[in-house]
């Protein structure tokens, strides 16, 4: 029975040695891999079988493929080793803290993935700024990441450890010492300095802006005597009169006055009514651009205007003032003040005390104090005082200060005579620095200490009285950097650090350590509302200040003015690349100062006439613009220029804040020229408007990157272009509100009406949109030019930075822009800005002509782009009737499989900035939601995708439709105006829904007789015009 | 006069001299036969020279992207697909001349279609080297091609007149090739019988595919060459009219115009013809084939030339009508300020496009000019010029001002990439044609042989007797 043999053949059987060979061949090799190889002999021996010819086809083109194939540089991405608790990876963490650069405050929330903070976004909790930010603000999370950073403190230019530092310090620091800084808002940072300075008798704290405030200061101690800035409540305000201050772009707390000043731009269709904007200004600004009404003055007139303003408002003539049209501005602006006499407010930009006693006169007479100026609450961002900082020039020059602790001021850079002050430096026997990069000052110091980033950073801040906000760290410091306070804490002797410090200062206050968790918690604390106090008036310093006014004179020579640009400001933005590259709101110009100059100018001296077609195409077409030289009381400044009309004829505006260093950052280099020094004093304080100036050609050329170079939407032949952009006069829409809805009507008679359009103006079949549909609206009434959207918009979406080259090549990349228009009066027009991004049309233009359907349209109603199936063509780009697509022209990013192909050679060229926004280290700042395009690819405005898909699966995971509070776009967040409205638009309650329903009459789409059927609608601009049309032209 | 008259007294002889089929090829082929001349090494290499600076152009532009032309963010599009427009227009000509004029029994084709099939072909080469190198990624260009694929399978729009174009072209030139191919198949085979190298019989042996001559052969060669004139005809009229709907299909004001395929054809004839006369001119003087590319010939394509630009200059004219008429305020910007107004930035390309198109041929009215060579070579440059500066025009003059002001940009001008990616293009199409006039036979030997029997002295001397004789005395010689 045991060997009982079952066999399936006869083979098997008798076990034949074939038998045995099928067995054993029965699964050939099948461990092995099918490499079709005869692996006995080498490769190259190798017989291909017939049989096998497609393998072998198939094996090699595969190979041949994956050898020679473009490798992409991977960079590895290494998990924790042990995670930290409270971090989920891919989910961001919002640390409530304060941005301050120098005087400016703004309370922010820093978005923080992965250990790394990569954005600012407002902190809805805080009372002045109620969740918006600004350009600077927005771009300030770059600075953390910036390569020029000092990484370590230095003695004498050499390398140190804080230990050294403290150590040769502790002997160094001795005899009389000064603490320079800029505005401090920080209460226990003030403390601090006082107990330093305690320890060293005779050590005086002085404060020093870059720009000086000091004329309202003074001004303020001699008819309030107080030295203080009151807090301005612009929404209380009915009549609004700036002379020369530019209070919605660089004048003191700009972001919290255009944040007053939008509650009453907007129209309530039902009650149309909004405030009245004066503006008299030398040189075009935002806020200029922003008012009803625009008066052009020479800077040297801003005086006699406050006067003449004062006595008309008094009932007397107005005398002083030639210019019969800034004369029949001034009647009219008199009668509204007098007429809206406590809701009225009148602010200047000049740093003149007398003209600032004047408008302070002027205030008093219309009532402004206690309803539109407060004196129960300070504004404590600007509290240098230009006598204070001279007296030290004087002091170091005279060799009496022994000590000089520098933070935030940068007088070697901004001071007018900073040679004198650079002098007074070398005789000062111990200089330290706490600056965070190489500036012009700390260049100079022995020692430099370089302080964290606000990001890095432990601290407090009290912008207005009362008010506070609170500094926590959002990540450990980068680099071996020390707190300044840090530091003073250490050399007074403390033997705290200033965290504890803090902690044990707030935790004093607000009732042991729970309150101050809370506090930095909710990043602010607020005061409990107060009755606004109008202060006591002393009149005595009136009747000095209006002669003194009298006194000046205005020729009828050149004048210069010096101004500030949102986005460098008084110099802080120069090393951010995002705040370089920001169009400015006026003169669409990024990387560069030039000479603003009026239509008169160009056409006198330089024979270009705008209203002449041919002439100023030629002017426009071409980025070089001439190199013109300014010779002003014994001082040359040649630069190129642009024709801004708004400017007033004898006056040429020149922006400070530029020609820094390069050592502070690449984004520096090369731009601009430093005109501080054109600024002088008179009477102690620094005046940044001169006279007696000549303008000469000089036949070179300069290249100015504009962004947009035709302002006009109206042209001889064509006509105006109504369809692109609607405006009204306040006086025309309680006429007749429904013009604009009319107009609209009649162009869509043939199909029916508007409601009938979308169906009617198309052969193709209409599809439902159900479901979610996202929609924006922007209302041009509250959009003041800003930029912060445009900044927020590219630190969002990873927008590349592309260096001033490529800009003026028009390679600029800003997803979103803000176009700005001009119209009327050739010499004073009126500006409308209106911000502009992909519409997400419904039927979009861009989609069909797409070869391989790279952009398409979502089930949303989004019109998003597939950047990895993208292969180039532009065809999108051409067709988008918004011209709102994106080219990659070059490797922006460093992403290209190509190697070393950044630099462009023979062509354009990509700068330093690009290449250093591709470093390790700035790289940081990318936000990991969003993809980072590659060369050859089309990109534009996605409306913020990666947010909306984050609010659906919130609301998913919650178990509840999504609401409005889930989604913000990047603009939308930003913006201080609150023009931006999105979301839903199939949700009846949503916001955006409402927006539309509640006024129809003023909505319209841009361009929408194309039947492209774009998401984003516009609210007609209405300027506050007793007029019926817009002024004609002239 | 006799009955038997068959050639027509007003038609000049297609053929000049007293030819005998064995001069005929001897005249056509022996070029192929013996070394080059020098001139032909010179010409070669000057190609050569831009062709390689072309292809380092396309280097340039591949490994450092698109922002090494000028074109920015309003001007999508410029010079690449101006050229690329320019190149098919030129393709235009091989392919009326073979197919239309086939069909309609033109019989002075014969003389010149062989060089102009050979430009056809070249040209749509060049052409083809545009929209796949304009590409802002050109290594994923297989993306527009149709095919089942690992992606989804993911397909390509197929809305998109740019996709037309990858059909349009492709089917034109694959079409092309063969009809060109197909007419060479005979000649090949008549230089291979003659050839004395071992060489030259192998390769031309193999190119003539086995054609022997016999009346099958001939028999199918005339049925495909019916086929594919019939296969062709359409396809001079499509792809010029696909390429136009690029413009035409968008809503950019100065493209979206439902004139432009009857204009894009009619001027891709226009500067076709032109091209030809052009390469004509130039082969017939450099190969003495004078006795083949006759007069006769030259008029004929220049009554063509007045013709079209006829055409073309009364689109122009409807176009601006319609411009005015439609009061549409974007078409008329584009078109009385951008392109009329001489003074606005780019009114000297429409002027000259103007000029030379439309005012200068109409020169060709008088038989005179149409017969002086020079003018005819300078005229035929000239409208090529001026056929680069239409579809300049209708590109550039319409995007860099479209709808939004704000997006007005710069005055757009090439960089030297750009430049010389056009110039390597001319290197392209002059490599090829050298290589071609060397060793292809430029005029088609068998077809040119159809017609001897029709036209010219070697007609004359054999018929003329016949045409004498009365119908009694030509039917008993004729009897058998």
């Amino acid at each position: 029975m045991e060997n009982k043999k079952y066999w399936q053949s006869f083979g098997e059987r008798n076990e034949s040695e074939a038998y045995k060979q099928s067995v054993k061949d029965e699964f050939p090799k099948a461990q092995e891999p099918q490499i079709p190889f005869d692996e006995s002999k080498g490769v190259l021996d190798a017989v291909t079988p017939r049989r096998d010819f497609l393998k072998y086809l198939g094996f090699s083109t595969a190979a041949a493929a994956i050898a020679a194939g473009c490798e992409t540089p991977v960079h590895k991405s290494i998990p924790f080793a042990n995670k930290p608790e409270d971090l989920v990876p891919g989910q961001a963490d919002y640390y409530a803290t304060t941005y301050v650069q120098d005087g400016d405050v703004l309370s922010i929330l820093a978005r923080v993935r992965d250990g790394r903070p990569i954005k600012i976004t407002g902190n809805n909790q805080s009372p002045i700024y109620k969740g918006c930010t600004s350009a600077r603000a927005e771009a300030s999370v770059l600075d953390l990441y910036n390569t020029a950073r000092l990484r370590f403190p230095y003695i004498k230019d050499k390398e140190a450890t804080f230990a050294q530092i403290d150590k040769a310090l502790a002997s160094d620091i001795a005899g009389n010492v000064v603490v320079l800084t800029s505005t401090i808002v920080s209460p226990s940072t003030k403390e601090i300095i006082a107990s330093f300075l305690a320890k060293y008798p005779g050590g005086k704290h002085v404060t020093y802006d870059a720009v000086s405030y000091a004329g309202i200061l003074a001004a303020n101690e001699s008819t309030f005597g107080k030295r203080a800035i009151p807090s301005y409540k612009f929404e209380n305000a009915q009549t609004i009169v700036s002379i020369g201050a530019d209070f919605l772009g660089t004048w003191l707390s700009p972001t919290e006055f255009t944040k007053q000043y939008a509650v009453n731009r907007r129209i309530d269709e039902k009650k149309p009514a909004m405030s009245r904007h004066y503006q008299f200004e030398s040189v075009l600004s935002p806020t200029g651009a922003s008012a009803d009404y625009k008066f052009l003055c020479k800077p040297s007139e801003w005086g006699k205007v406050a006067v003449a303003l004062l006595n008309a408002v008094n009932g007397q003539a107005v005398s002083g003032i030639s210019d019969a049209k800034l004369v029949e501005g001034i009647k009219k602006v008199a009668k509204d003040l007098a007429e809206t006499k406590g809701k009225a407010l009148v602010v200047s930009g000049s740093n003149d005390p007398n003209v600032q006693i004047a408008v302070n006169a002027l205030n008093q007479a219309i009532g402004a104090y206690g309803t539109t100026i407060d004196w129960a609450i300070t504004l404590n961002n600007r509290a240098g005082y230009d006598a204070d900082f001279a007296q030290l020039v004087a002091d170091m020059n005279a060799g009496t200060v022994n000590t000089l602790l520098v933070y935030g001021a940068n007088p070697a850079y901004n001071y007018f005579d900073a040679d004198k002050f650079k002098k007074g430096l070398e005789k000062v026997r111990t200089t330290v620095s706490f600056s965070s990069f190489d500036d012009e000052t700390t260049q100079l110091c022995k020692y430099k200490i370089p302080d964290h980033h606000y990001l890095e950073s432990w601290g407090d801040a009290e912008p207005k009285s009362g008010y506070f906000s609170f500094i926590q760290p959002t990540i450990n410091p980068l680099f071996k950097t020390r707190q300044w306070q840090d530091s003073l804490l250490k050399w007074a002797g403390a033997g705290l650090e200033y965290a504890a410090y803090l902690k044990q200062y707030w935790s004093a206050k607000l009732g042991g350590e729970g309150g101050w968790f809370n506090a930095i918690q909710t990043g602010v604390l607020n005061p409990a509302e107060t009755a606004a106090s109008a202060g006591a008036f002393n009149s005595a310093a009136v009747a000095n200040a209006i002669s003194a006014i009298g006194a000046t004179k205005t020729g009828s020579d050149i004048e210069v003015l010096l101004y500030q640009k949102v986005s460098i400001g008084e110099g802080q933005g120069a090393n951010n690349p995002f705040l370089q590259e920001m169009p400015d709101p006026i003169t669409c110009s990024t990387w560069d100062n030039y000479f603003v100059i009026s239509p008169k100018i160009a056409k006198s001296l330089l024979n270009i006439d705008i209203t002449n077609e041919g002439q100023s195409d030629d002017y426009e077409v071409h980025p070089e613009k001439e190199v013109l030289k300014l010779t002003i009381n014994g001082k040359e400044l040649t630069l190129p220029f642009l024709i801004v009309p708004g400017t007033q004829a004898d006056t040429i505006g020149v922006a400070v804040g530029y020609g820094r260093s390069e050592k502070i950052g690449k984004a520096a280099k090369g731009s601009g020229k430093n005109v501080y020094p054109f600024s002088y004093v008179k009477d102690g304080f620094v005046n940044y408007n001169l006279s007696g100036g000549k303008l000469e050609r000089t036949g070179e050329k300069y290249t100015i990157a504009q962004t947009q170079t035709h302002g006009r939407y109206d042209s001889k032949i064509g006509g105006k272009r109504v369809e692109v952009m609607k405006e009204l006069t306040l006086a025309q829409f309680v006429h007749d509100p429904k013009e604009i809805f009319k107009e609209r009507e009649h162009e869509f008679e043939e199909f029916g009406g508007l409601e009938n359009f979308e169906k009617q103006g198309t052969i193709y079949p209409y599809h439902e949109k159900p479901g979610i549909h996202w929609a924006m609206s922007v209302d041009l009434n509250a959009c003041t030019g800003c930029g912060a959207c445009v900044v927020a918009c590219s630190i969002e979406n990873n927008v590349p930075i592309v260096g001033k080259g490529e800009v003026a090549r028009f390679h600029d990349m800003h997803w979103l822009r803000i176009d700005r228009y001009y119209s009327g009066d050739v010499e004073n027009p009126d500006v409308v800005f209106q911000p502009m991004m992909c519409q997400h049309c419904d039927n979009a233009p861009c989609e069909n002509v797409c070869p391989v359907s790279a952009t398409n349209h979502s089930t949303e109603g989004l019109n998003q782009m597939a950047y990895n199936r993208c292969i180039g063509t532009r065809y999108c780009a051409n067709n988008c009737p918004y011209k709102v697509r994106r080219f990659n022209w070059a490797d922006y990013t460093g992403a290209d499989s190509f190697k070393n192909n950044q630099d462009q050679k023979l062509v354009g060229d990509l700068g330093e900035v690009v290449l250093d926004m591709n470093d390790d280290l700035t790289r940081m700042v990318l936000n990991p939601d969003v993809t980072v395009r590659s060369r050859g690819v089309i990109e534009k405005c996605s409306f913020c995708v990666q947010r909306l898909q984050d609010a659906k699966l919130k609301a998913k995971r919650e178990s509840r439709p999504m609401v409005d509070s889930d989604i913000e776009t990047a603009c939308q967040s930003s913006c201080p105006s609150d023009c931006f409205v999105f979301g839903n638009v199939n949700d009846k309650n949503s916001a955006i829904s409402k927006t539309r329903k509640d006024n129809p009459y003023r909505l319209f789409y841009s361009l929408e007789q194309l039947h492209v059927m774009p998401n984003v609608n516009y609210l007609t601009k209405v300027r506050n015009k007793t007029e019926m049309e817009e002024a004609a032209e002239a | 006069m006799s009955l038997f008259k068959y050639e027509s007294e007003v038609r000049e002889p297609l053929v000049k001299g007293n030819k005998t089929y064995h001069q005929i090829t001897e005249d056509i082929i022996k070029p192929i036969e013996v070394k080059p001349t020098k001139l032909w090494y010179v010409g070669l290499v000057i190609a050569l020279i831009l062709l390689g600076f072309g292809v380092l152009s396309v280097y340039q532009e591949v490994v450092y992207g698109i922002g090494q032309w000028n074109l920015n963010k309003t001007v999508g599009w410029g010079w690449d697909i101006t050229n690329f427009v320019w190149w098919v227009g030129i393709g235009h000509a091989g392919t009326l001349i073979s197919a239309i004029l086939l069909l309609f029994r033109q019989g002075w084709r014969t003389g010149v279609n062989r060089a102009a099939e050979a430009m056809t072909i070249f040209a749509v080469m060049c052409a083809g080297q545009f929209p796949i190198f304009h590409m802002g990624r050109v290594w994923m260009a297989m993306y527009v091609l149709p095919y089942p694929n690992t992606r989804g399978s993911l397909w390509p729009n197929f809305e998109s007149p740019l996709l037309w174009d990858v059909f349009a072209i492709s089917t034109y030139f694959t079409v092309s090739l063969l009809f060109w191919y197909s007419g060479l198949l005979p000649d090949f085979a008549t230089v291979r019988d003659r050839a004395k190298t071992k060489l030259r019989k192998l390769l031309y042996g193999v190119a003539a595919f086995g054609w022997s001559g016999s009346t099958k052969h001939w028999q199918r060669h005339e049925s495909l060459s019916l086929v594919l004139a019939g296969l062709s005809t359409p396809l001079v009229l499509s792809v010029h009219t696909i390429v136009s709907f690029d413009f035409a299909t968008s809503v950019i004001p100065g493209w979206h115009t439902s004139i432009f395929p009857p204009y894009f054809v009619a001027g891709a004839v226009f500067s076709g013809f032109a091209m030809v006369q052009t390469l004509l001119l130039m082969v017939r003087h450099v190969l003495g084939l004078q006795d083949y590319i006759t007069m006769g010939h030259i008029e004929a394509m220049n009554k063509v030339i007045v013709l079209t630009a006829s055409i073309v200059g009364c689109a122009y004219l409807t176009e601006l009508f319609m411009a005015w008429y439609s009061q549409n305020k974007y078409e008329g910007y584009a078109f009385f300020y951008s392109r009329v107004n001489l003074f606005s930035p780019y009114g000297w390309s429409y002027w000259g496009m103007m000029s030379c198109n439309v005012i200068v041929p109409q020169i060709f009215w008088f038989s005179k000019l149409r017969r002086n060579i020079a003018l005819t070579f300078f005229m035929s440059i000239l409208i090529n010029v001026g056929m680069w500066f239409e579809r300049f025009v209708i590109i550039v003059t319409s995007i860099y001002r479209d709808y939004l002001p704000s997006s007005w940009t710069v005055y757009y001008s090439p960089t030297i990439w750009e430049i010389g990616f056009y110039l390597g293009t001319f290197g392209l199409f002059f490599t090829c044609f050298f290589l071609f006039a060397k060793y292809f036979p430029v005029i088609a030997v068998a077809e040119i042989k159809s017609v001897l029997k029709t036209t010219g002295d070697n007609y004359h001397e054999k018929m003329l007797p016949a045409e004498q004789m009365t119908a009694e005395e030509f039917a008993h010689e004729y009897a058998h």
